[in-house]
């Protein structure tokens, strides 16, 4: 390993270490624009020169495109390459505009600091800057070509680092410009990373325009629970609401990106609708009130009929302490509960793929991206998981094979081989695609949970262990429904699913039902079965922090905190559990106290709106105890009481690896009964934007969610004489919805995708996320 | 847009090629050469033909001076202001020129026979000032000579 002295410092660097690297390690940091550690380097903005005293090539020399070398010795700040760099910055400046008072970049410009850093204020140049004119590119990227200093960080993320090749650099010299052929919405679900990485203000957060400056916002370090997979962010909050979300680097996790959906996700928290008071039959009245009530009341259905009478339902997306706290509700009370799934399907590959997992197998995305081969079984991560499509890009550009088995029209940014076969067909594919991985080293399984069952998440597993066996350090990467579906798997007790409460609603055996932070309405697939027993029910009990159908038919609504408030630990679906500390003190947004204007100037100890609890603090009062006071005697108490969560007291920076051991996972049905003939197999799935309760009330993200639409192969298409963009009528059970029409040359015959849509209202018709339509139910309402 | 044959043998051409991309110059000139200049649809219909991103060609459309996105003069003058050309006087050669046709760099005169246009070094250092009208260079210019050069244009239209 090549060992060199910078500014008179000695450090020993791996091979292939540019000298810009190094002097990183020394504590260094030399003044880059194009140079980012993900994107490597290009040499494109020569701010970082240094001066090589003694090395192969001496003088002057751009430390980002110089690797280096042993007895090589470097100074940063010799005049020479300080007067060179200050000269760069200055010639930058030429055409820069000098809006920063005004740029959104303004307090976070990487250009602003290196201008002042470089000692430039007078301008000496007195001709003319260059302009340009502005793209539209979509309701999230605001474009502002003037500032740009053409460092190609930009496309080189876009294209390059994601895959993506609708934005690019155009014209030549002085007329460069970056941007697309046209106006228009960018196509990559990572855009927003296009705000981060760029050095100066080309590209702004278009939403949190005007919201405030950087300096305004307290940012506090956050995770996304916008899917199971936990990447890091920066939340920036300001008068008690979010404003701006931002990735932030995890050396395990997400690297420096994230995606858009968690990126803009965020604007449920602050919404005029959310539920900030308690409820008691559509009349307001104090949290509190509401509370005592529905304890009061749960307790008299209790005494009358037994602790079997009252169900507790939870979901994937609460924090750890919510979810424990609910187990510890059940167990108190002998209620029957808390289920965090909707239905034994879903449930129990979800559950199996947690409890696959364990500390040989398990791979994070960072791990994932320096797999030689990847296997993808029933699992779309553009649409399920964004961010892992980039890890695997990652490793697609470093010459991993990748293969994927699914019905999807996948659409991935990077080179795959698809073998598109009926999702009852998965598990025979992923036998026979198994020899692939033979060659490789160091080959990971990516499985879905979405549309497989808990067969092929174990056929999965049984698959990394074989090859574990034959000598290769094969991992299991399993995505999950929601951000701590892992954490419900740790923690389920009870064995059971949402459909089995509703069932024993019906029944009578159950007559109060408690729900949690439970998006049972938008998941639930059998709406009619849910209203049914949802009108048998003598009590309904709703904690929510988002507006759900389910809350506003409540006989008692409380509401809860959002994350940002309570903070909170998750597990992501590698079983890493992270803490999530509060972005800001709660209460209401000063947007609502003061409608817009200056809020109100009145005088009270407390601030107005902060008297809502987490949803674990209302779980310790509906079981009639006091909860733990503080959020570090709550992680202490679930320390305590949950052996599986003992290992929280390890949680660092990384986050803490949590594992199932040896627990059995929700028993499962057996698989989807055979196609029946004239039918094609309807497929609800995943989808980027539209269809996660809670991004989907971001008006931004909606925009992008496009027309609800159904794909077909093309085969199937051309034999019911329809073709791309018409409008067809599917005719379910309880009547038709109508799409447009998309059509795939590369998924599965016989199958028809539909990506879940806000606009779709989905579950009243089918019942089910699968569904067999007759072929003569589909109907061509409009031509192209 | 493209007559059939070229088009048929730059089809042939493409699916020969490891790398279809390295054919994008050809493919753009052979449609330039058809209509004078690289229309939209042209640019469309290359980029399927490569099987490119319609940006990717643009992007090498717009590097090339040579390659015109809008329609030009039916002889295209352009006028090397790299270093040497530079030293030597390009600027106030292209200012003659401009004055003489009564168009900017960049325009076309109103009976479009001629457009003005800058290039980079054309590799007449030697011989600097130079410019180049539609494929032939011209160097060591002067006033009288542009004045010579461009009667010729006027003298005998090339068909």
């Amino acid at each position: 390993m090549p060992k060199l002295i910078i500014d008179n410092l000695e450090i020993e660097v791996p091979e292939g270490t540019r000298v810009i690297e190094a002097a990183e390690k020394l504590g260094i940091y030399i003044p880059r624009f194009c140079f980012h550690h993900a994107l490597g380097a290009v040499g494109a903005c020569r701010v970082c020169a240094v001066k090589v005293l003694e090395g192969a090539v001496e003088g002057v020399q751009m430390s980002c495109m110089i690797d280096a070398q042993d007895g090589m010795k470097v100074s940063t700040t010799d005049p020479e390459a300080a007067d060179f760099r200050r000269s760069v910055i200055e010639w930058l400046m030429l055409n820069h505009p000098h809006d920063c008072p005004v740029c959104d970049e303004g307090g976070h410009c990487l250009l602003q600091d290196l201008t002042v850093a470089g000692g430039h204020s007078i301008r000496r140049y007195e001709g003319g800057k260059r302009t340009y004119t502005d793209q539209y590119l979509g309701p999230l990227v605001q474009h502002e070509m003037n500032r740009c200093i053409q460092c190609y960080r930009c496309v080189r993320f876009y294209r390059e680092y994601s895959g993506y090749n609708d934005l690019g650099v155009t014209g030549i010299a002085g007329r460069v410009y970056f941007g697309r052929l046209r106006e228009g919405v960018l196509e990559s679900p990572f855009a927003g990373n296009l705000i981060d990485i760029c050095p100066t203000g080309v590209f702004t957060d278009k939403p949190s325009r005007y919201t405030g400056r950087r300096w305004d916002f307290e940012r506090t370090p956050g995770v996304c629970i916008h899917c199971s997979l936990g990447c890091r962010t920066t939340v920036s909050a300001r008068y008690r609401q979010v404003g701006r979300m931002e990735g932030r680097f995890s050396q395990r996790v997400n690297g420096d990106f994230i995606c858009d959906r968690g990126r803009y996700g965020f604007y449920y928290a602050d919404r005029p609708g959310r539920p900030r008071s308690g409820r008691i039959s559509g009349q307001t009245v104090s949290v509190d009130q509401a509370v005592y009530e529905a304890r009061d009341r749960l307790q008299r259905i209790t005494e009358e009929h037994g602790p079997q009478a009252v169900g507790v339902i939870g979901s994937g997306r609460s924090s750890l302490q919510t979810q424990s706290a609910m187990v510890h509700l059940c167990r108190t009370t002998g209620w029957q509960g808390p289920v965090f799934r909707n239905t034994r399907i879903t449930g129990a590959a979800a559950d199996t793929a947690a409890c696959a997992l364990n500390p040989e197998n398990a791979v994070s995305m960072r791990e994932l991206e320096t797999a030689d081969a990847i296997l993808a079984v029933g699992a779309d991560p553009v649409n399920e998981a964004p961010v892992l499509a980039l890890a695997m890009r990652q490793a697609q550009r470093a010459g991993a094979q990748i293969t994927a088995i699914d019905p999807r029209p996948l659409e991935w940014p990077f080179d795959f081989e698809h073998l598109a076969c009926r999702a009852e067909e998965i598990g025979e594919a992923l036998a026979s695609a198994a020899e692939r991985l033979s060659d490789s080293r160091r080959p990971v399984v990516i499985c879905g949970t979405e549309i497989t069952d808990a067969g092929i998440v174990l056929q999965a597993a049984d698959l990394v262990a074989g090859l574990r066996g034959s000598g290769k350090t094969a991992g299991l990467f399993c995505t999950l429904p929601q951000a701590n579906s892992f954490g419900a798997a740790l923690l389920d007790e009870c064995n059971a699913c949402a459909a089995d409460l509703a069932a024993r609603v019906e029944a009578g055996q159950i007559r109060a039902l408690a729900v949690i932070e439970s998006d049972l309405w938008h998941d639930f697939p059998d709406r009619p079965q849910l209203e049914k027993a949802l009108e048998k029910l003598d009590l309904l009990v709703s904690v929510d922090f988002l507006d759900t159908p389910l809350f506003e038919k409540a006989d008692i609504g409380i509401p809860s905190l959002t994350v940002f408030e309570a903070g909170g630990i998750y597990v992501n679906q590698e079983g890493r559990a992270q803490q999530v500390r509060p972005a800001h003190t709660g209460g209401l947004p000063i947007t609502v106290t003061g409608a817009g204007d200056h809020p109100p100037r009145t005088f009270a100890p407390n601030v107005p709106g902060r008297d809502m609890p987490a949803a674990w603090v209302t779980a310790f009062c509906l079981a009639g105890q006091a909860p733990p006071e503080t959020d570090a005697q709550m992680t202490a108490w679930m320390r305590y009481n949950f052996a599986v969560l003992s290992d929280l007291a390890r949680m660092d920076a990384d986050g803490v690896r949590l594992f199932a051991g040896g627990k059995t996972p929700i028993a499962h049905e057996a698989t989807m009964p055979e196609k029946p003939e004239q039918c094609l197999e309807l497929l609800l799935a995943a989808a980027v934007f539209g269809g996660e309760p809670m991004s989907d009330y971001s008006q931004c993200l909606r925009e992008l969610a496009g027309l609800p639409a159904v794909w077909m192969d093309r085969a199937d298409a051309d034999r019911h004489g329809i073709a791309a963009g018409d409008r067809v009528g599917l005719g379910f059970e309880n009547g038709e919805v109508s799409f447009v029409v998309r059509i795939s040359d590369h998924m599965a015959p016989g199958v028809l995708v539909v990506y879940r849509h806000p606009d779709i209202d989905w579950q009243p018709r089918a019942g089910d996320t699968r569904y067999n339509i007759r072929e003569d139910r589909i109907r061509r309402i409009e031509k192209a | 847009m493209l007559p059939e044959q070229i088009r048929a043998e730059l089809e042939i051409r493409i699916a020969e090629a490891d790398h279809p991309q390295e054919l994008a110059v050809d493919v753009m000139l052979a449609f330039q050469e058809a209509a004078g200049y690289l229309s939209e649809r042209a640019l469309e219909t290359a980029a399927a033909m490569l099987k490119m991103h319609s940006l990717e060609i643009e992007e090498i459309a717009t590097f090339y001076t040579f390659i015109y996105r809008e329609p030009v003069g039916r002889n295209v003058i352009h006028v090397c202001d790299s270093v040497i050309c530079w030293l030597d006087g390009s600027e106030s050669l292209m200012d003659y020129i401009c004055r003489k046709l009564g168009i900017a760099p960049g325009q076309t005169t109103a009976d479009g026979k001629f457009t003005l246009l800058p290039a980079c070094c054309l590799g007449y250092c030697d011989r600097s000032p130079a410019m180049m009208i539609n494929r032939k260079v011209y160097g060591h210019l002067s006033r009288d000579r542009i004045d010579d050069i461009l009667a010729r244009f006027e003298r005998e239209e090339p068909a």
